[in-house]
């Protein structure tokens, strides 16, 4: 079957092997994750000096650390020497440095190696040179992005375009100063599927009145399947009736103070390529990070931010987790549900987008343009 | 004999001075200036790439710490003291008199140099 054997009303999806094929994940890990401004920590998790982050990026152990001057850097978590990874946890504090537990190596929070056995008869070994591998690190939003290419692409153009090509403008973001807010509850999900199936999943909304009851209890016009993703700057209106973003509708908290009047009673969802989702809503900010690590397992951390002082008055935020809690694990059922059926010679040649879902066909062409280099 | 300028050395940091065998001059954070031999007592690692905290500075390579007054160690893996210098400041000048005890060096460190051709035989 070829594109043109379709109706006009479908579009075909990726074959089935991109979803299952190790390569494929291959190339997707060098060309995708390991090019591409990589959202890794959230950086109020790493508050003072030494407190560090594991986390992996592509083929890649990156290392997040706070340093002695305030700022956070990114290392590859490789000792220069022999190769031993340096950290195994997850996370961390180290008191002044990072330690190989092979042969002591030792590196300063800023890279640089201070200190090995018998290093000081080897005047020739450059601290600098033979420090950690740095990577380049931004931060937005109250995150650290990092990148792992030697020329980092334009963070202008592809994390912050990401935004302006959904929202229409950077200010509509600003508005809800995702670096000012907390933490309210933070959910790690461990989802046995490749990770296009997630964004595909995130970018649609076909799915919605057939899953996500309570989100479309909350959002009414989910129930036609176009996506709040499908129109530039479009935000989903509550319902009538519906006082907050809750499990049950019920009133949420006081407003962001930053977010306009047009901007209240929406929700807004988008994503930045290639492993963010960040969902806006009048009181509080969804923000999911994907790390894929392998054909056919996705791990999403995902925060759901509030003001400083619904955190502090340890307000109840359970109501309002339980609306988006519930949308995930919904959401992630389906894509283990799909997962499976990926090797199936039923989907060998891959299946059909209808026309509420033609916008992921243009996700589709952006990762088989970059995976054929 | 002359080792430094104290202004070039920061309150709370080190030196190396290369003697043989080298010797670690700090300035502490409270204003003292001490001297003590630079090498850990247990394995070849300078002592002012360590982390000075009051008046003991800590092994980077393992932790041992070195009371700088008297040379003591506080817990293993090194177990010999290092030994100190008598330290003078005159103006900016800061000036040692190095001990005429034994240094307490730690393996291979010190020893005669060339020799045999390292082997090729497995030592772990």
């Amino acid at each position: 079957m070829t594109t043109t054997d379709l109706p006009a009303s479908l579009i075909p999806t990726l074959p089935g092997q991109h979803y299952t094929d190790r390569n494929v994940f291959g190339l997707e890990q060098s060309r995708i994750f390991e090019q591409m401004w990589f959202c890794a920590v959230r950086a109020a998790d790493l508050p003072t000096p030494g407190k560090f982050e594991k986390v992996q990026i592509g083929r890649e152990s990156v290392l997040v650390v706070r340093g002695r001057d305030g700022g956070l850097r990114a290392f590859l978590n490789i000792c220069r020497h022999r190769g031993a990874q340096i950290c195994t946890e997850d996370s961390g504090e180290v008191k002044r440095a990072f330690q190989c537990p092979y042969h002591a190596w030792t590196y300063d929070l800023s890279g640089k190696l201070i200190a090995a056995p018998n290093l000081t008869s080897m005047p020739d070994v450059d601290r600098v040179q033979y420090g950690l591998v740095p990577v380049h690190l931004r931060e937005w939003l109250g995150y650290a992005w990092v990148c792992l290419a030697d020329e980092p692409p334009s963070f202008e153009e592809d994390v912050m375009g990401a935004v302006v090509e959904r929202l229409g403008d950077l200010e509509s973001i600003d508005r809800y100063d995702l670096d000012t807010l907390e933490v309210g509850r933070r959910i790690t999900y461990d989802v046995k599927a490749n990770w296009k199936l997630i964004v595909e999943n995130f970018m649609e909304c076909y799915h919605c009145a057939t899953i996500h009851p309570e989100l479309t209890e909350v959002l009414p016009e989910f129930a036609d399947g176009y996506a709040a993703q499908y129109y530039v700057g479009h935000g989903a209106e509550f319902g009538d009736d519906v006082k907050g973003f809750t499990v049950d509708g019920s009133e949420g908290f006081d407003k962001l103070p930053g977010v306009a009047d047009d901007q209240d009673r929406r929700y807004y969802a988008l994503t930045v390529k290639p492993s963010v989702f960040i969902n806006l809503v009048p009181d509080h900010v969804i923000f999911h990070r994907m790390f894929p690590l392998a054909e056919d397992r996705t791990v999403v951390v995902c925060d759901w931010l509030y003001t400083k002082e619904v955190v502090e008055s340890g307000k109840d935020v359970s109501r309002s987790v339980e609306l988006f809690h519930r949308v995930n694990e919904q959401d992630f059922e389906a894509c283990e549900r799909t997962q499976p059926a990926m090797s199936s010679r039923a989907y060998a040649r891959g299946g059909v987008l209808v026309p509420s879902e033609h916008h992921i066909s243009a996700f589709h062409e952006w990762v088989s343009a970059r995976i054929s280099g | 004999m002359r080792v430094c300028a104290l202004s070039e050395l920061a309150p709370g940091e080190g030196r190396r001075v290369e003697l043989d065998p080298p010797v670690a001059v700090f300035h502490t954070d409270d204003g003292d200036v001490y001297a003590i031999d630079d090498t850990c007592t247990h394995q070849d690692a300078s002592l002012a790439d360590g982390w000075l905290e009051g008046c003991e500075v800590e092994c980077p390579l393992h932790a041992s710490r070195f009371d700088l007054r008297t040379g003591a160690v506080d817990a293993p893996p090194a177990k010999k003291p290092v030994r100190t210098h008598e330290v003078s400041v005159e103006g900016d000048d800061v000036y040692i008199t190095l001990s005429e005890a034994a240094p307490n060096l730690p393996p291979g460190v010190g020893a005669p140099t060339g020799g045999s051709a390292p082997s090729t035989q497995g030592l772990a």
